[in-house]
């Protein structure tokens, strides 16, 4: 049984659909990439699992347990959680203060502490700022909080929808390898992402189009498979290589 | 006592309680600003709803049985809680992702509906309030503090310092303000944005309880719509002037309004300008405005 199973997904907004009806699953421990282009279905994608949007048909198990529709608050006592995207941190607050509010949803509140320290050993950068604004922090420190407050709930799963969005190649590379140090401490991870300099970390590999999933296999076998190249680049590139 | 004395110190004085009266209405509107960026017209009838319901139990009309005054009172503070919980669920809720500016509207159809519930209910002419305690404080000459009075400055500076540490210190209030500042986040981390709406609008509503029932005491007489007319505006000024996100700003502001408005109201000549108090006050508003726009304890933003 795979930790996340989603079957025949479909959910848009309003009464507009965007997912027609997806279907893939996640293993445990695994890292999962979800490739597209703007306007694929990747962030409806994320945002349904979180429990944003309303799911219209198909289900999402995870664990096996039935969690398509629950609320974003049941999503996360389920284990769950996300890093949106545009980081939406809480800017007036401050970098404590939104790690403390990203463990919210913890029964074991004396534990938090040890938390917070554990996300200042993958971002020092937050450590040094932890009394400062969030609204105050550069693009790549926020995009660290987002991250480190979707940890505290000590999720599962976690998600994170356009890590590398707006950061420079050697910046999104350290949030790469910090997002798969969270993973090799035990943490299943789903990244959406339209930088192909993840690829190296990803052990799962999607490409969505339209709505749909059209590719899902092993990250090197997308490597090969020059799947890549026709998306992003379109078929003439593709017939080229 | 000096003419001076008679001419500065006593309406000071007086100003300054009647400021906290306006501080404390203030506090309502900047707890429902602060929380989700609404400024809620209706504030001054919820509360003056909550001082007709204490007046209906203190006189023990209707079907309310004859209640002692302090079971009146509270009495009136539950009607206020419960009136802000049906506000934010029939109203503010199903307007969640409308234009704040819908909602604000909104609020002013609420204050209309409340005016028009209130003449319904104790005809369109004024009533006694209740009075929660008589009898002078202090007096001397023309100086006089009612033990109402000193009963408002007392009230108004706890619940003050309370508000500023429920947010700065409390789980609740660190949550409202996450809503407000990034709705969708706050809900990713597992909060009820629901939930926390409802409890900032039950307790927008003791606060204006609160102040309806002392400001109606002070005035000894109660109205449909009186409150809105003579306390709103000051209110919304004594919020603007604090500050408009900042707690302990509408005390703040609160005092200081009372004081310019008294002093106006007492130096400057009738014939000279007629309304000269509220004249001078509104003058004071705008020069906030123009020169310092986040209020005297505000955060430039």
């Amino acid at each position: 049984m795979s930790m996340l199973e989603v079957d025949g997904l479909r959910t848009g907004y309003g009464s507009l659909p965007v997912l027609q009806g997806i279907s893939f699953s996640v293993e445990e421990g695994q890292t999962a990439v979800i490739f597209g282009l703007n306007g694929a279905g990747k962030t409806t994608t994320v945002n349904c699992l979180a429990g944003l949007l309303p799911v219209w048909g198909g289900e999402i198990r995870f664990d096996g347990k039935k969690v398509s529709g629950k609320d974003a608050q049941g999503i996360v006592k389920a284990g769950i959680s996300l890093s949106p995207e545009g980081r939406r941190v809480w800017p007036g607050l401050s970098v404590m203060k939104n790690l403390e509010l990203g463990a919210w949803s913890r029964k074991d509140r004396n534990k938090i502490d040890e938390t917070v320290q554990m996300v200042f050993g993958y971002f020092p950068r937050l450590d040094e700022r932890k009394s400062q604004l969030a609204g105050t922090l550069s693009g790549g420190e926020q995009q660290m909080l987002a991250i480190g407050r979707a940890i505290m709930s000590k999720p599962r799963l976690l998600m994170i929808d356009e890590a590398s969005l707006g950061l420079s190649p050697k910046l999104a590379q350290t949030v790469f390898q910090v997002v798969s140090q969270i993973n090799d401490d035990g943490t299943t991870v789903v990244i959406v992402e339209q930088n192909v300099g993840v690829l190296p970390y990803a052990d799962q590999a999607l490409i969505m189009e339209k709505g749909t999933i059209t590719f899902d296999g092993r990250g090197e076998e997308l490597e090969k498979s020059g799947e890549l190249r026709r998306t992003y680049l379109g078929d003439a590139a593709a017939a080229e290589h | 006592m000096d003419v001076m004395a008679i001419e500065i110190v006593v309406p000071a004085v007086s100003g300054a309680v009647q400021g906290c009266v306006y501080g404390l209405l203030g506090l309502g509107l900047v707890l429902l600003y602060k929380s989700g960026r609404i400024f809620n017209f209706a504030q001054a009838e919820m509360g003056a709803f909550a001082a007709f319901m204490t007046a209906f139990a203190d006189a023990g009309s209707g079907i309310l049985p004859d209640m002692p005054v302090w079971a009146a009172v509270f009495f009136g503070m539950i009607t206020g809680i419960l009136l802000g919980l049906l506000v934010e669920r029939v109203v503010v809720r199903p307007l969640f992702s409308a234009p704040k500016v819908t909602v604000v509207v909104a609020t002013a159809g609420v204050f209309l509906f409340l005016y028009a519930i209130e003449g319904f209910l104790s005809g369109p002419g004024p009533r006694s309030a209740t009075r929660i305690i008589d009898g002078d404080l202090y007096t001397n000459g023309g100086l006089r503090i009612t033990n109402l009075g000193g009963i408002i400055v007392l009230v108004l500076g706890v619940l003050a310092v309370l508000s500023a540490l429920f947010f700065s210190r409390t789980r609740m209030g660190t949550a409202i303000i996450a809503v407000s500042q990034e709705p969708t986040a706050t809900r990713l981390v597992g909060i009820s944005v629901e939930r926390t709406a409802a409890f900032t609008w039950a307790v927008a509503g003791l606060l204006g309880a609160i102040a309806g029932i002392l400001l109606s005491g002070t005035n000894g007489v109660i109205a449909p719509g009186l409150l809105t007319g003579l306390a709103l505006v000051p209110a919304f000024t004594a919020a603007v002037f604090g500050g408009i996100t900042a707690l302990p700003g509408a005390f703040v502001g609160g005092v200081v309004i009372g004081i310019i408005e008294a002093l106006a109201a007492s130096n400057i000549p009738k014939d000279i300008m007629p309304g000269s108090g509220k004249v001078i006050l509104f003058g004071a508003l705008l020069a906030v405005l123009l020169i310092r726009p986040a209020g005297l304890l505000g955060k430039e933003t």
